[in-house]
């Protein structure tokens, strides 16, 4: 089942001569992990941002279980956001520094799920174990974290709500091999537990290879090639796309 | 360059850095590696005394910038290093731009030589990829990707022309290609410059590629030391070793991710032996009652195990 199409999203900031997001179509099914690969600067988290309807785009639109959201009036949006959740690229950002993290997460139960305080709070302790934390950060601030746990508080923001479909920009980026591990297994698990479905924007693409089905290369602003993962890795089509493999074989030993 | 002598920080109750001692020489690269929330930031930002006095506090030892120890200038004289001789690239380079200046004036802010600032500004972020925005002065630091800002504090960085570079993840945001142009870069200004670096990263296969010694920390304290290529081809604490052979690769797709197992210890609760003794696949009964020391391998080659010595 088609879970999320994308149709001719374009997006042009003020004082951008050309679109930063030229024309993209997505199509992911149900319990789809889809890859979007592509160098800095190409537009990867415009389109995140496009799709949650966090930056209001130029034209497309996007099918959520065939209802555009693009086109919902915000309250009709809100009923959605609890199934789609984002964990956003750069968490000194999108986490509030005046609320602690126990907070943070609890809010998250307290606004979707009629639970009691007790509930809540076991509930919040043990999403954040799933990552990796436990009790000794519930009274901490995002301040009072290295950088990688709070991208782990990015990842447990978002799982709370126990959600349908997410999308993970960068999720794993500053987080060392091992614990990155521990997160990318919690993903994967979480996927085949409850059929989750994932956008997956990485610039490893040695992660990427190893979870994704599908992959888009993305340059521009513009899709340059789409096609299941182990087609991509094993005959590139596109010429940037053998490019961005062989800067990455590199790293791989 | 700068020797670091005994330190320890302290946030609150948690003593996250415990006694690290780290060396970097004139033109040399020193890689931190480590798991997430060992302490690498914080050793970085006590280099530069840029720990927030509120939030953490260097409770002892020594920063020696070129033999003087930084933990005792005044406000003038810190003012002066970090200026010009010590640079530093955040983490989270969004959080320490200012988003009230263009990309631009916080570029020629840092210029070393205010003449010709265009054409400087021009090379300068061309060097780093950003030759698209370089025509552009009225970008702000929100209107780039997370990529882009992140070069834009290495540009900064650079533009100071200073002698010891701390640079803490600077690469996490950027695609493969970007990230080996700036790698390069930098490897290229250690050479013109004798550029003086300390390397921190999560990411073990960066740092291979850069670094010329490695240290590697846990849980507050260096674990192992030494030249590249002993840790490399010979690394002798266990947790290196698990370090090393949890490196992905594409081989295993859609299986799961080798983990070191166990989990990160808390700072409020550390093992009162050898703090990766709860983890260990080597560990032995003597490792449970006393922190090892850390000793010396080969040349310059030092780990902090009690059985580093037989585990080749
Ligand atoms: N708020 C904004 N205002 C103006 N321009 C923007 C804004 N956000 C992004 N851009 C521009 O849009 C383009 C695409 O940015 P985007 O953040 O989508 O890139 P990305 O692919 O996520 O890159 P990265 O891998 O570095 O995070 C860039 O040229 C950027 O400068
Ligand atoms: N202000 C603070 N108050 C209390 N604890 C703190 C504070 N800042 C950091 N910590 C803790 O100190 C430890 C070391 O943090 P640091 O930022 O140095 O880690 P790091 O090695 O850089 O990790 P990462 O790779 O995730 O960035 C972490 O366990 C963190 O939770
Ligand atoms: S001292 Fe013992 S427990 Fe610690 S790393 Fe060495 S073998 Fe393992
Ligand atoms: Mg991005
Ligand atoms: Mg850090």
């Amino acid at each position: 089942m088609e879970l999320l199409k994308v149709k001719n999203l374009k997006k042009i900031f003020p004082k951008h001569k050309v679109a930063a997001v030229d024309g993209v179509d997505i199509s992911i099914s149900k319990g789809e992990i889809y890859g979007l690969v592509g160098e800095s600067g190409c537009g990867k988290s415009t389109i995140a941002r496009a799709i949650l309807r966090l930056i209001e785009v130029q034209e497309g639109s996007v099918l959520y279980k065939e209802q555009d959201l693009l086109k919902m009036p915000y309250r009709k949006m809100r009923a959605f956001r609890k199934s789609l959740q984002m964990i956003f690229q750069d968490p000194h950002t999108s986490l509030d520094p005046r609320v602690k993290i126990g907070e943070i997460i609890e809010e998250v139960f307290i606004i979707h799920d009629n639970l009691s305080q007790q509930e809540r709070r076991n509930k919040t302790l043990e999403t954040l174990e799933m990552v990796g934390l436990g009790e000794a950060y519930l009274g901490r601030l995002p301040s009072e974290l290295s950088g990688g746990e709070r991208q782990r508080v990015g990842i447990a923001r978002a799982l709370a709500t126990d959600p349908e479909f997410i999308i993970c920009d960068e999720p794993v980026s500053s987080l060392d091999i091992s614990v990155q591990a521990q997160i990318l297994n919690l993903l994967m698990d979480l996927q085949k537990r409850k059929n989750l479905t994932y956008l997956f924007i990485s610039h490893d693409l040695g992660v990427v290879g190893s979870i994704c089905d599908r992959v888009s290369v993305m340059r521009k602003g513009r899709f340059v090639e789409t096609a299941p993962c182990e087609e991509i890795f094993a005959s590139p089509k596109h010429e940037y796309t053998k490019t961005l493999l062989n800067a990455s074989r590199l790293h791989f030993r | 360059m700068l020797k670091i002598e005994g330190l320890r920080v302290k946030y609150g109750a948690d003593e996250v850095v415990r006694g690290v001692d780290l060396a970097v020489k004139k033109g040399e690269c020193v890689g931190l590696v480590g798991e997430s929330g060992c302490g690498k930031t914080t050793v970085g930002l006590s280099a530069a005394r840029l720990i927030d006095a509120r939030k953490g506090k260097i409770v002892s030892g020594k920063i020696l910038f070129e033999g003087r120890d930084i933990l005792e200038f005044d406000a003038e004289g810190l003012r002066k290093l970090r200026g010009r001789r010590i640079s530093y690239v955040f983490q989270e380079p969004f959080s320490s731009l200012n988003p009230v200046f263009t990309v631009h004036e916080q570029l020629k802010e840092a210029l070393r030589e205010k003449g010709k600032a265009q054409e400087a500004i021009s090379e300068i972020l061309k060097s780093v990829g950003l030759e698209k925005i370089s025509g552009k002065k009225n970008i702000y630091p929100h209107e780039l990707s997370g990529g882009m800002q992140q070069r834009v504090m290495i540009a900064m960085a650079i533009a100071s022309r200073p002698d010891l570079v701390i640079l803490d993840e600077p690469t996490t945001a950027l695609d493969v290609s970007v990230q080996n142009q700036i790698l390069e870069l930098i490897a290229e200004l250690k050479e013109k410059m004798n550029l003086s670096i300390l390397f921190i990263s999560h990411d073990l296969r960066i740092v291979f590629s850069m670094a010329d010694r490695i240290n590697v920390m846990y849980a507050g304290r260096i674990v192992e030391s030494g030249p590249k290529k002993d840790i490399v081809s010979q690394p002798r604490h266990p947790y290196t070793k698990g370090l090393i052979g949890s490196i992905p690769s594409l081989k295993n797709r859609k299986k799961r991710f080798e983990a070191i197992e166990g989990k990160t210890p808390l700072f409020s609760d550390l093992p009162k032996g050898c703090k990766f003794y709860p983890r260990c696949k080597f560990r032995i009964e003597k490792c449970e009652d006393e922190e090892p020391a850390i000793e010396n391998i080969s040349g310059d080659h030092f780990a902090r195990c009690v059985r580093a010595k037989e585990l080749v």
